[in-house]
């Protein structure tokens, strides 16, 4: 009888929907991506490149959660020249991604600033990039007599807009620590 | 502020004129006369009663179908002519002289819809409830559901740039308004101030806003409001319709296009519509720059069918909703330092402004899907009453993609959240006693959320179960209705991707309503509405741990929780004379346990530097305030419409005011209504003020430190102050061409008339750009009866 026919057709439509609805993918265990857990500063001998120091902030889950599990303080000695690296890492997976490559390799699109209140510390030399725009994953810092303060280093992210004398407000920040600095 | 001025005085020039122009014809003494006739079989329809509105005078056809109305004066009037079973007429009509008119009235769709049938729905008595459909509709086609739910009063919408709006019902947004689509409980990921709705407003032939509380059928949870998109009825009689709605956008310049088809089956008691929409729109311009990046592109479509038979029926409705929104681009930002710096400039900076008009969506986007299945079986019983059985499935997927932090980063989004909900309803309708209706019911309904990539929320399962009663009683000029709910939620499987297991949550509560309506004469109402509601702690509030991008400040959730309860009572009345329609509702909600972020201290160390940080606390909440419009008809074709709505909310534990709430707005409009001339009718024209107070009442401290002048920090709980107070200049135009089957309605909209360079409290990202400038919309309908 068509009166059949009907609700078998209506019920075959309601079991497709359901199917169709119901069809979804389970949930996977995939992390935040491109997290950046780990800033290093390693503070080495100019011209033997022997490293001195180093110094490490780490917030190993990311934003929120726990709070960071280190964050040093950076101790200079006086009237001394220092080369510096810095180093970006993802250590929430292992073995820890070194995010340092990305930037080199994207470095037209990056840019790191130091800015320090301490008096006696001056930083330059920073490293270019393929544009021959500074990047900074290098940099010179020299001291003079001691004093306190703090030195903040900033990665900014300028896809397409990166331009010679650009101000550290340009860009998005992705980092932006502002280490205790003391020169003794 | 200024600048409005010479609008007030253009306006008041206009008043004069058209006063004027319009004073001249002023007879009482025409006749309107016609028949009513049945729009299938084309026979007389006896009974109908046919009702000039705005003189309040009614006549009923006699046997042959038809009818007269005497000492009608000139100039436009509304009628409506309904009949038992039957889709009420409306219609705007000019009268000059004497006329006669023909009415074909359609059947009433169909029993399904439960709205029409049992009216436990749609009148909730006692509540303040205000619609849009119709002309109010038309105009606000093109529109998302949130801009177009913000033409009635006491609604304002909460903003995420120029294409995300949430609709606020008296201050209250969220997870406290319920959105009811198509009879369904919209289950999409509403934690979040920059999810907006997923519905297709084209899907609705209505949009109502019920005020009150409290929800007997729909459930705990609306604290703020529920708002009810209602899709017109299928076809109950034989034949074929075809609709294409299409509206054009100068200032993004988008597109829209959507149509459906419906039709009844001539052998068969079956009845189905398909329905589409498409829209595509660029980027967004202010009054000095454009906004990079702020396209969007949306596909809609929706199935419904109905299969009817003598005392049951299935009702089918399926509906997908799919959108890509484009984020603007600079209110991407880093860390605080970046937020600070936009604010201090106020707008973008010149390599986001100088970017021009672009239909391309980029990073950062959001694309948003949701599924919806409903099916519903009705069986009226022997002795009159009524079951129904409504199962619903949704999903709903949303993906969030930011900004790549290196060209060769993977294309997967940053956070990515499926929500799985099924739900099933079964309730009575009945009499328990002559003059009572009665509605009895039990619901059940399970959900599941997933997600990937960033943590914001974390997996969990979730089950609902509820039994409730609905009472209504009709006595002399009383109209009562009583309603109690039992609702038990269970929160379980709460787990995150790293491995994380939090507590299960069990809530349960109960809502318990009473409405009165009282009718003073034929032209005044009244009612009163007390009501108690309660809501469980959201997902988000409990477990949320993070930052929120755009906002720059970390949310962090508190698993102990408890539900809020709110108590509401609502006062209302309705005045409609000849000339005039005024409508007052006051209203006040005392809400205990009131869920909301509080600042703490000290911001948390990130190695974007520090945030500001919020923890979910819970206070006691007070939200008291007034909506009101009224409609003056000042003659026959001019009248003056204003709408009011004023809101206070404080937290009374600490007896601060709340943030984030809507501040007080008054809307005043001019409409001047032609004669209709041949072919072309219900021409007018409207020109609109919309004055919106700055909000002066905010929290007077907070956790975000600013260096004064003088050296000393002030503690404040925003990054910028709210904006300033602004008018804008809306209007809009409306022509219908009545063709020899069908009629075309012709709409033109002007939104921002005076290009005005202004910010809004309400959207987040006033602290990155001013709103959109002038807007021209043009909005055409072609109906195609077949």
């Amino acid at each position: 009888m068509k009166m059949q026919q009907t609700q078998k057709t209506v019920l075959s439509i309601l079991c497709a929907g359901m199917l169709f609805t119901a069809c979804k993918k389970e949930a996977t265990s995939a992390n935040e991506e491109e997290l950046i857990t780990t800033i290093k500063i390693v503070l080495s001998h100019p011209t033997t490149k022997a490293p001195i120091d180093s110094f490490i902030f780490k917030d190993a889950d990311g934003i929120g959660g726990n709070a960071p599990s280190k964050f040093d303080t950076i101790r200079l000695q006086t009237n001394t020249s220092y080369l510096c690296n810095v180093y970006f890492l993802n250590e929430s997976v292992s073995p820890a991604d070194n995010i340092t490559e990305e930037i080199k390799e994207e470095g037209a699109d990056h840019q790191l600033y130091f800015t320090t209140t301490a008096a006696t510390l001056n930083i330059d030399s920073l490293n270019t990039d393929a544009n021959n725009l500074p990047l900074g994953l290098t940099s010179r810092w020299v001291t003079q007599a001691a004093s306190n303060g703090t030195t903040t280093v900033t990665l900014k992210h300028k896809p397409g807009i990166k331009a010679s004398g650009d101000l550290i407000s340009k860009g998005e920040t992705d980092i932006e620590i502002a280490f205790p600095t003391i020169i003794r | 502020m200024h600048k409005s001025a010479p609008f007030h005085s253009c306006l008041l020039m206009l008043l004069v004129l058209l006063v004027s122009f319009s004073k001249a014809q002023n007879s009482c003494k025409l006749a309107f006369s016609g028949r009513v006739l049945d729009y299938d079989t084309h026979q007389p329809l006896q009974g109908a009663i046919v009702r000039v509105h705005d003189i309040n005078i009614t006549n009923t056809t006699d046997t042959s179908g038809y009818f007269i109305i005497q000492h009608l004066c000139a100039g436009n009037h509304s009628i409506s002519i309904s009949h038992i079973g039957c889709t009420t007429i409306s219609e705007h009509i000019h009268f000059k002289k004497n006329m006669y008119h023909v009415f074909e009235l359609p059947h009433l769709a169909n029993q399904l819809q439960e709205v029409v049938v049992s009216g436990f729905k749609k009148t909730q008595v006692g509540q303040l409830q205000q619609d849009i459909r119709e002309q109010a509709l038309e105009m606000s086609r093109g529109t998302t559901l949130g801009e177009a739910l913000s033409k009635i009063t006491g609604v304002t919408v909460l903003q995420t740039g120029t294409n995300i709006f949430k609709p606020v019902i008296n201050g209250l947004h969220s997870n406290r308004v319920l959105i009811i689509n198509n009879g369904i409980r919209q289950e999409g990921q509403q934690w979040g101030s920059e999810h907006a709705p997923e519905i297709d407003p084209y899907i609705a032939n209505k949009l109502t806003v019920i005020k009150g509380a409290s929800s007997i059928q729909y459930g705990g949870d609306a604290i703020g409001g529920v708002v009810l998109v209602e899709p017109k009825l299928l076809p109950n009689a034989v034949g074929k319709y075809a609709e294409l709605n299409t509206a054009v956008f100068r200032n993004n310049r988008m597109g829209v296009l959507s149509g459906f088809w419906q039709q009844h089956l001539k052998r068969q008691p079956f009845s189905y519509r398909v329905q589409a929409t498409i829209k595509r729109g660029g980027n967004a311009r202010t009054p000095n720059y454009w906004l990079a990046n702020s396209g969007l592109a949306e596909a809609n479509l929706s199935v419904a069918a109905a299969y009817q038979m003598k005392n049951s029926g299935h009702d089918f409705f399926y509906s997908l909703f799919n959108t890509k929104i484009g984020i603007f681009s600079g209110s991407h930002i880093g860390n605080v330092t970046d937020m600070l710096q936009a604010i201090n400039v106020g707008e973008p900076p010149e390599y986001i402004k100088k970017e021009g008009f672009s239909y391309v969506i980029n990073r950062p986007y959001q694309q948003v899907r949701h599924h919806l299945f409903k099916h519903k079986y009705y069986q009226i019983l022997p002795n009159k009453s009524r079951i129904n059985v409504v199962s619903a499935l949704q999903y709903n997927s949303r993906d969030e993609f930011d900004t790549k932090r290196f060209a060769s980063s993977s294309n997967n989004p940053q956070l990515s959240l499926q929500l799985f909900s099924a739900s099933t309803e079964m309730n009575w309708e009945h009499k328990l006693l002559r003059k009572t209706k009665s509605n009895w019911g039990v619901t059940a309904s399970y959900q599941q959320n997933s997600y990937q990539y960033r943590y914001f929320i974390p997996n969990y399962q979730s089950m609902n179960a509820a039994i409730f009663f609905i009472e209504k009683y009709q006595w002399q000029k009383w109209q009562v209705e009583a309603g109690i709910r039992h609702d038990i939620k269970w929160l379980s499987a709460i787990t995150s991707n790293t491995g994380k297991i939090y507590k299960n949550q069990l809530f349960r509560g109960t809502n318990g309503t009473v409405g009165l309506n009282y009718t003073h004469s034929d032209v005044w109402q009244s009612s009163l509405h007390i009501g108690t509601a309660w809501r469980s702690p959201h997902i988000n509030e409990l477990f949320s741990d993070g930052l929120h991008h755009g906002a720059a400040r970390i949310e962090k959730g508190n698993s102990q929780l408890q539900p809020e309860r709110a108590y509401s009572l609502a006062l209302g009345s309705q005045l409609q004379t000849n000339h005039w329609q005024l409508s007052v509702g006051l209203f006040t909600k005392s809400i205990q346990n009131f869920i909301y972020l509080n600042p703490v201290y000290p911001p948390e160390l990130t190695i974007r530097g520090a945030f500001p940080t919020f923890a979910y606390t819970q206070t006691n909440a007070l939200l008291y305030g007034l909506d009101a419009n009224s409609e003056w008809q000042i003659n026959h074709h001019l009248s003056l419409l204003t709408k009011l709505s004023l809101l206070r909310a404080k937290n009374t534990t600490t007896n601060e005011w709340l943030i984030a709430m809507p501040s007080d707005r008054l809307e005043q409009a001019i409409k001047y209504h032609f004669s209709d001339a041949g072919k072309w009718k219900e021409p007018y024209i409207q020109l609109a003020i919309l004055h919106v107070w700055k909000q002066h009442r905010i929290p007077a401290s907070g956790n975000i430190p600013f260096i004064q002048p003088d050296g000393t920090t002030k503690w404040l709980a925003d990054y910028a102050n709210p904006p300033e107070a602004y008018f804008l200049l809306n209007a809009e135009a409306s022509i219908t061409h009545q063709g020899r089957k069908n009629k075309q309605v012709i709409g033109l909209v002007i939104n921002n008339l005076s290009n005005t360079v202004y910010k809004d409290y309400l959207n987040s990202f006033r602290y990155f750009a001013h709103e959109m400038g002038t807007n021209i919309a043009l909005k055409v309908k072609f109906p195609f009866q077949l």
